[in-house]
């Protein structure tokens, strides 16, 4: 048997901050919130997507793709939820879902999983992270990630390595041996659905997938960069939930798009809860988590202050 | 106490429909009340070590508050990634009114 650990849900109820019937009553899950969201979500990437197509003769595309971006990078925080399986109470749908998301924003579904795990294990520790953000050192460094070229030479560098059978040390200290071969499968199968789909785009001049898909994503991922900074980067290295993350106030749109998951700090406190009872959890948690009042842009503030060394 | 029966904790203090953490000697474990009657595992998960007495339950299912993965109560069995190991199960029983186990 594991030794038992101290979690940060163990600490709250320890503290008191939270109830059991609390507890309970948040963790609820239900089918419903979720495919209702899931619909005005497909409502709206069909709207975002048909402006590319309304403006497909114009300059007016760019900013058109730069819009549909935005909305298909955020199939990450979709897909965050749904390793969490918190989305739906229908545990498969969760996994079905995930698997399309991953698919769609080219991130594996079961090795994030493993990996995220992780990062929850080991949240902002630095070494142990492996989702790990390190606070940049200069303007460089903070652009360069924030161009999500690192991210992406990162992420296509894994499913290359993971299709070819091959894990590095680091990722076999998260992966269940046993579940060694099903990332290395899911590997397979997503290379093998892009390689189609390729050989489909060029031999038949089907381009719809780069306009629709490929070049938006590109457009959108620095967003998707800019968003992930603010969840951890410029809080301090250390282990305490309390301190180590940030939970950022942000419009009714983009909590839309992130499934709350701006409520980061809660999330991060007790996982289990779907995100739309996050807000409720975050009234619980008052005046106990960090909580950045300017949103993203507030956080940025603080990374930047950090970064010209006056934070 | 007979046949290795032993008191664990009585029916009316269990959560109802839920997980409820109780101790034998130095043993921490966890009471499932399901649907089809109480179960009684381990409190610790066999990932990560954390007490699954603050985890989410449905039906026959308790779920890891730190990494979701998931056991089936009744028989301990991982059904969740990233649990992988099976989940120590004890023979339970109700009588007048409280919950019995026999760790043997």
């Amino acid at each position: 048997m594991a030794a038992p650990i101290t979690t940060p849900l163990t600490q709250a109820l320890a503290e008191q901050r939270l109830t059991r019937d609390e507890l309970r009553a948040l963790m609820q899950r239900r089918n419903g919130p979720a495919l209702l969201r899931l619909a005005i979500w497909l409502v709206l990437v069909t709207a975002t997507g048909s402006l590319i197509w309304l403006a497909r003769d114009s300059w007016l595309i760019w900013p058109a793709m730069f819009l549909h971006g935005i909305v298909l990078v955020h199939h990450f925080s979709l897909q965050h939820e749904r390793v969490h399986y918190t989305v739906f109470r229908t545990r498969w749908l969760n996994d079905l879902v995930g698997n399309i998301c991953g698919l769609i924003i080219i991130l594996p579904h079961q090795f994030f999983r493993y990996e995220h795990c992780d990062h929850h294990t080991h949240t902002q520790i630095t070494g142990d992270d492996p989702e790990m953000v390190p606070m940049p050192r200069s303007w460089g460094q903070y652009l360069w990630y924030l161009s999500a070229i690192p991210y992406w030479r990162t992420k296509i560098t894994e499913l290359a390595r993971h299709a070819a059978g091959r894990l590095t040390p680091a990722e076999r200290r998260f992966t269940p041996r046993s579940a060694e071969a099903v990332v290395i499968r899911e590997a397979r199968l997503m290379v093998g659905a892009y390689a189609i789909l390729f050989a489909l785009m060029t031999t038949g001049g089907w381009w719809a997938p780069l306009w629709f898909w490929l070049i938006p994503l590109a457009l959108g991922e620095p967003v998707m960069r800019f968003i992930r900074m603010t969840e951890h980067v410029g809080r301090p290295t250390v282990a305490q939930m309390c301190d180590n993350t940030r939970t950022n106030i942000v419009s009714l749109p983009w909590r839309f798009l992130c499934w709350n998951m701006n409520f980061h700090a809660e999330h991060h406190y007790v996982a289990s809860v779907p995100f739309h009872a996050l807000p409720r959890l975050h009234e619980k948690l008052r005046g106990h988590v960090h909580v950045e009042p300017g949103g993203y842009v507030g956080a940025h503030r603080d990374i930047v202050n950090q970064l010209r060394g006056h934070g | 106490m007979d046949d290795g029966w032993q008191d664990l904790i009585a029916l009316t203090d269990l959560h109802r429909g839920w997980v409820t953490r109780a101790t034998l000697g130095n043993r921490v474990l966890a009471v499932h009340d399901t649907p089809g009657g109480v179960y009684v595992t381990a409190a610790l998960c066999t990932h990560g070590g954390a007490d699954l007495c603050d985890g989410y339950f449905d039906g026959h299912l308790i779920e890891c508050p730190l990494h979701q993965g998931a056991f089936d109560v009744r028989t301990g069995a991982p059904i969740g990634a990233p649990a992988t190991r099976p989940l120590k199960t004890f023979a339970a029983r109700v009588l007048n009114d409280r919950v019995q186990i026999r760790l043997t």
